[in-house]
């Protein structure tokens, strides 16, 4: 099981910043986004092969030309004071087919993987990004929930613009699962002393199970990150994904039933932390239908564009 | 090499062996499995060592197919004599590079494999009277120009990987050229036999490593099969014609292939 490092750059005490597909995609848009804005320089891979199966080949005129696997790399960005190194993954590891977050041994690898590139540069932080299914409209500007791995953190969390602790959204019994290697890395990285956050953007819970992305939650979470470290990110950012997909959700939206949309759209002055505005028999519909109501618009772009 | 991966029977004594490679479950054609069943019966194949199943195919009980248990099994069998060394598996559940690297652990640290031809079958929108081709996919260009001159057809494709690509690929890592065989099987023959296939690849095998292979057996079964297609193509206009338009180069639709593929299935 290797790690591929094609140049060992000198950083000053680095954070890790870490994002995989999940829910929305939330963490890995973030993540990726903010790399792009920093013109991150890539410095390594985890090779692939006993994580990941392959998933393309190209053979040209008889010969195999190479196969392709999903990638793992690292990249690097010198802020001066405090530097970055990102981790982003375009597939989570698993055990198993028919999964699609990460778990067993084989994750557990990956995470500390992961962690000895981190540490072998210095680092002593670690953010992971991802999803946070909750019962808001999707109307409204997504929160940032936040999980810590001690106590340490929890003053300087609560000074992050638009963030709220797990236990402050509602959680069950007050703990809950973090899923996948968002929450097994940080947990790893709990157990190698390293200080670690978790930084999950809010999505409307109907949308959960919806086939793109969720840049909205995605823009809260980079919001977040460019206050820790000090850096402007620019106002727009992702605006044009979030009017695409928003056009995509209203759409679904206007295709509820009255009755449940009336209920719904008390999310609109509720309490964020409280569930509710819709009952459970609203959910059950809207989950029995969603599928089709994509269908129908996903046909009715067709059309439009044909 | 993981002593717990794969159990040794006993190390060969080779010269400079080639392996053979076959996988189970795309048995097209019953390409596969004939091709090494043969093989090992006429080149005196003995067991020498198998990879144990339990990291690389799901357990859970026991598959069955034709009221007969089927087992996961991937096993080695030399051929001294004819220094070739033939591996037979299903394609594993998981683990996919593990086992790969097992594979070729054996081969290369246990019998000193030099090439590797992986056997596999794929299905032709063509009739059975069209003579067969063999495409092929190396991993070295320099073992292509080796292998010009046997009737080799390069293939193009891109998209997802067989087990074949994948294990030329991983042992391309190592140093160990290979070449995947897919005979073109015509895709109505591809759930029953197609001996024209299977002894056009042994041909080529034959002539490859001077094996002296007997495989006048095969043109009885070839003009068995033939036979039966004419019959039933007097006998079944709609089938005559369907063959006939694959004769000339015209192509079926959806239905009509299933029909075509469902009547010689159930015929033959």
């Amino acid at each position: 099981m290797g790690i591929k490092l094609f140049t060992e750059p000198e950083l000053e005490k680095p954070d890790l910043l870490c994002g995989w597909p999940g829910i929305g995609n939330i963490g890995l848009l973030a993540v990726n986004t903010l790399k792009g804005q920093l013109e991150a320089q890539e410095f390594g891979e985890i090779e692939p092969w006993d994580f990941f199966y392959p998933t393309r080949v190209s053979i040209r005129n008889g010969l195999l030309r190479g196969l392709e696997f999903p990638t793992n790399k690292f990249y690097y960005k010198r802020l001066g004071k405090r530097d970055l190194i990102f981790f982003i993954g375009e597939e989570q590891p698993t055990e198993g087919e028919g999964r699609t977050y990460a778990r067993g041994g084989k994750a557990y690898q990956m995470a500390n993987l992961v962690l000895d590139v981190a540490e072998k540069f210095g680092c002593r932080r670690v953010y992971t990004s991802g999803a946070c299914v909750s019962p808001i409209h999707h109307t409204i500007k997504p929160r940032v929930i936040s999980v810590v791995s001690s106590e340490s953190l929890i003053a300087e969390v609560e000074r992050y613009p638009n963030t709220v602790f797990i236990n402050e959204r509602g959680a069950r019994e007050g703990g809950g699962v973090i899923t996948g290697l968002n929450g097994l890395l940080l947990a790893v990285a709990k157990k190698r002393g390293l200080e670690s956050v978790c930084l999950m953007g809010e999505i409307p819970d109907w949308l959960s199970n919806s086939p793109f992305p969720y840049p909205k939650a995605s823009k809260s979470v980079l919001h977040v990150f460019a206050d820790i470290l000090g850096i402007s990110i620019g106002p727009n950012i992702l605006n044009e994904m979030v009017v695409r997909i928003e056009e995509i959700v209203e759409g679904v939206y206007s295709a509820f039933p009255a009755e449940i949309k009336e209920r719904y759209d008390e999310r609109k002055l509720a309490i964020q932390a409280s569930p509710g505005g819709i009952t459970e028999a609203d959910a059950r519909w809207i989950k029995d239908h969603i599928d089709e109501i994509f269908q129908k618009k996903g046909e009715q772009g067709g059309q439009k564009s044909g | 090499m993981d002593r717990n991966l794969v159990e040794i029977y006993r190390s060969p004594q080779f010269q400079n062996p080639s392996l053979i490679v076959g996988w189970q479950n795309h048995d097209i054609g019953k390409l596969n499995s004939r091709i090494i069943n043969f093989l090992n019966l006429e080149l005196g194949g003995d067991k020498v060592a198998e990879i144990q199943p339990p990291t690389f195919f799901s357990l859970g009980g026991a598959a069955f197919k034709e009221n007969l248990i089927q087992v996961p099994e991937s096993n080695f069998w030399a051929c001294e004599k004819s220094d070739l060394l033939i591996f037979r598996s299903k394609e594993p559940n998981y683990e996919w590079y593990k086992f790969l690297t097992a594979l070729l652990d054996f081969a290369e640290y246990h019998c000193q494999v030099k090439e590797i031809y992986t056997i596999n079958g794929t299905p032709a929108l063509t009739a059975h009277t069209t003579p067969r081709r063999i495409l092929a996919v190396y991993s070295q260009p320099e073992f292509r120009e080796k292998l010009q001159g046997y009737g080799l057809r390069d293939m193009t494709w891109e998209g997802p990987p067989a087990m074949s690509s994948y294990l030329l690929w991983t042992a391309e890592r190592r140093g160990i050229p290979g070449v995947s065989l897919w005979p073109e099987i015509p895709f109505y023959l591809a759930s029953g036999e197609d001996p024209t296939a299977i002894k056009l690849t042994l041909s080529f095998l034959d002539s490859r490593f001077n094996l002296g292979l007997d495989l006048g057996k095969f043109d009885l079964e070839i003009g068995n099969q033939n036979e039966k297609i004419a019959r039933l193509r007097e006998e079944n206009t709609e089938i005559n014609e369907y063959i006939n338009r694959l004769e000339t180069g015209l192509s079926l639709n959806e239905e009509e292939q299933v029909g075509l593929a469902r009547e010689i299935y159930e015929n033959l």
